[in-house]
């Protein structure tokens, strides 16, 4: 797993890509709760991920809970079909804000 | 010469009587109907206006008129084993006649006054036999002459009541007999019924078959099997502790509790649970039932056992090894909660080709001679009777048992599920699927895991890290594919494969990098099975469990998606022989159909 960092009028992204696993989980819920102490609202750009385990999806809920607690924005961009079918799994399809597009997702966020 | 006559004539008479007394006794069982004419041809004889026969009660302190002739019917009155002259003749054994009875003090006059009547002498003969005290006869004011009795008549009355007594005995005899008789044939009956519980005999080839030999009339042991509706066999086996007819009847519940509980759910821990809470209810105290009920599929080759104190059954596996497997339960009746707070335990054992047997201590418990059988003995006669047919090999241990021993000490039954018939098929199914999977080129790549042997795809052992499950699903992913399942299916298996091997890693070894993970992959003609070997503490089944998910919180996931990916989710107990067979094995089946 790769997680690439930037901002967007004021907006938070983090880029991710490749496998999420018990393996790199750990480092994917540091640099979230990291980005969310910075008090901007936050948007995961999916596209790239191939997998994603029960360890992924949570520290994905670790940082929704942390950002909404601290009324921050969380949204996850462009996720593609594997990954979403576990969040479905896990019923969180609907709990997470998920926009089809980074663009959408930072505009939705205050961005432009 | 005529008084000579007369006294021939007499003789006549008394042996008539008594030869007509004996005939009466032969010819009905209803005692109290011979007492009647009995005493009716005595007073006769005797020439007595009336007469009583009294017999004393079981517990020898009452007198009872069990006969009685002439104007007054007494029958029925019962008084104190001493009063009046009958009690006295009773007690002292020697025979009387009163002349006068208003002249005796213990004459009782209650009947003459209620009846109106008026005894002026009586006869009286004690009945006994040596010293065994019956009753008495009394005869009651002569007819003609004086109306009194005279010393002939006592002498008479003596003769006829040491036949009488004789008499009594043995129709009293008799009808114990007939009584016994009757019980033995009740017993029979119910050995009969006990009989219909058991299941019929199926064809000779049968995998499944049983045999019970009751050392008595009834039995206290039983087995019963039966199909389900998708070809797996539930069965049972159990001992009822104690012999005879308690034990026949608690047999008898236990096993319509098993056929009526287990047509419902037939899941061994669950079903033993619920026959233990019937039975607790209402057995009686004491009593309990040690009993094994398993499901055989032969599909899969594997037995599901829950044991419920009964004797460790045997794998006699096709390679001639043995492997017992000591119960988890104590038996049924004791408890009011069998698993003791937890879900009963169950085994799963796989029987590969082997035979399994469940037989009760009346087995190794048997004789051959002076040698007790023992688990040893049992072993090698289902050895020798490999070639036989599952039913013909434990009759014929069973027979060996019986005819080795002078007395059965015990019941003998044996159960077997012989897995050998249905292994022979999942081979053919298995190397056909083989084929049709080599034939098939359209997914255009050869398979790196080549299958081989018994269905195996790939087998493959890696340390408990987490830099491990990539390597895992990359080998789950190719063995998913090459059995023809589509995109998503694949994703779900190798995600469940993952979370699996997660909880192995971060519960199981709880950190610990000091383990091994062993994935056996392999696949029958309808389900892609992955085993998941561990070596670590045993699971504990209770903790495992997925977690609510309206409850938004990370972690707890993972069990959830095993759960609801995989078709069937088993935790087994290993029986592979690694590292003592310690720790765990989780099957994950997903169907391919």
């Amino acid at each position: 797993m790769e997680i690439k960092i930037s901002e967007t009028s004021g907006v938070s992204v983090a880029t991710l890509s490749g496998e999420i696993d018990l393996q790199t989980s750990p480092k994917l819920r540091g640099e979230l709760l990291g980005l969310i102490a910075n008090k901007r609202p936050l948007v995961i750009e999916m596209s790239g991920v191939s997998y994603i385990d029960s360890s992924g999806v949570a520290s994905l809920v670790e940082a929704f809970q942390t950002a909404r607690s601290k009324n921050l924005g969380f949204s996850l961009a462009a996720i593609g079909e594997a990954p979403l079918r576990v969040l479905k799994l896990a019923r969180l399809d609907g709990v997470f804000v998920i926009h089809d597009t980074l663009e959408n997702a930072i505009i939705a966020n205050g961005g432009n | 010469m005529t008084c000579e006559t007369a006294s021939e004539t007499e003789s006549t008479r008394q042996l008539e009587i008594l030869a007509s007394m004996g005939r009466d006794f032969a010819a009905s069982g209803d005692i109290e109907s011979i007492f009647s004419t009995g005493l009716e041809r005595i007073s006769a004889m005797l020439n007595a206006e009336g007469g009583a026969l009294f017999l004393l009660n079981d517990n020898g302190d009452k007198l009872v008129c069990h006969a009685s002739f002439g104007p007054v019917d007494i029958s029925g009155l019962t008084i104190n084993a001493t009063e009046g002259i009958v009690g006295r003749v009773v007690s002292t054994g020697v025979a009387e006649i009163v002349r006068d009875v208003s002249k005796d003090l213990s004459f009782n006059n209650t009947v003459d006054q209620k009846s109106g009547f008026t005894t002026r002498s009586i006869l009286c003969a004690s009945l006994a036999i040596k010293d065994e005290k019956i009753g008495a006869i009394e005869m009651v004011n002569k007819h003609g002459g004086d109306n009194l009795f005279n010393n002939e008549d006592l002498k008479l009355l003596e003769t006829l009541a040491a036949s009488a007594s004789l008499a009594i005995l043995n129709a009293r005899m008799a009808i114990e007999l007939v009584e016994k008789e009757k019980m033995a044939r009740e017993l029979e009956l119910a050995a009969e019924i006990q009989k219909s519980l058991l299941p019929l005999d199926g064809d000779s080839d049968s995998p499944v078959a049983g045999v019970n030999l009751a050392a008595r009339v009834v039995s206290g042991d039983f087995y019963d099997f039966f199909e389900l509706q998708d070809g797996r066999t539930c069965f049972t086996l159990a001992d009822v502790s104690g012999k005879g007819m308690n034990a026949a009847l608690l047999m008898a519940k236990t096993a319509s509790l098993f056929r009526c509980l287990g047509k419902e759910a037939p899941y061994p821990g669950n079903l033993i649970s619920r026959i233990n809470a019937e039975v607790v209810e209402t057995a009686a105290r004491g009593m309990f039932v040690t009993m094994l009920i398993g499901v055989y599929d032969p599909e899969a080759g594997t037995v599901r056992i829950a044991n419920a104190g009964h004797e460790p059954p045997i794998l006699l596996r096709s390679d001639d090894t043995v492997q017992s497997f000591t119960a988890g339960m104590p038996p049924v009746g004791i408890l009011p909660d069998i698993g003791m707070g937890k879900t009963p335990e169950e085994t799963i054992i796989n029987l590969d080709g082997g035979a399994f047997y469940v037989f009760t201590d009346g087995v190794t418990e048997g004789y051959i001679g002076e040698k007790e059988l023992g688990a040893e003995g049992f072993i090698k006669f289902i050895r020798d009777g490999k070639n036989m047919a599952p039913g013909a090999r434990i009759a014929a241990v069973a027979k060996h048992i019986k005819e080795g021993s002078s007395i059965l000490r015990d019941d003998v039954t044996i159960l077997v599920i012989d897995d050998g018939a249905a292994f022979i098929k999942r081979k053919q199914i298995n190397t056909n699927a083989k084929k049709s999977m080599h034939g098939d080129k359209s997914n255009g790549e050869s398979n790196p895991d080549a299958p081989n042997g018994e269905g195996e795809i790939a087998k493959i052992s890696v340390p408990a890290v987490a830099e491990s499950l990539k390597l895992i699903r990359r080998a789950i992913e190719s063995a998913s594919g090459n059995c023809g399942l589509g995109k998503d299916t694949i994703q779900d298996v190798v995600l469940a494969v993952d979370e699996a091997c997660q909880n192995v890693i971060r519960h199981a070894y709880g950190g610990v990098n000091d383990g091994n993970i062993i994935l056996n992959i392999s696949r029958n003609a309808q389900s892609l099975i992955i085993e998941i070997r561990d070596f670590a503490q045993r699971v504990d089944l209770q903790k495992v469990r997925p977690r609510d998910l309206d409850d938004l919180r990370p972690g707890g996931l993972g069990t959830h998606f095993i759960k609801e990916v995989m078709d069937e989710v088993e935790f087994k107990v290993p029986n592979d022989g690694l590292e003592d067979n310690k720790g765990n094995i989780l099957v994950l089946t997903k169907s391919l159909k």
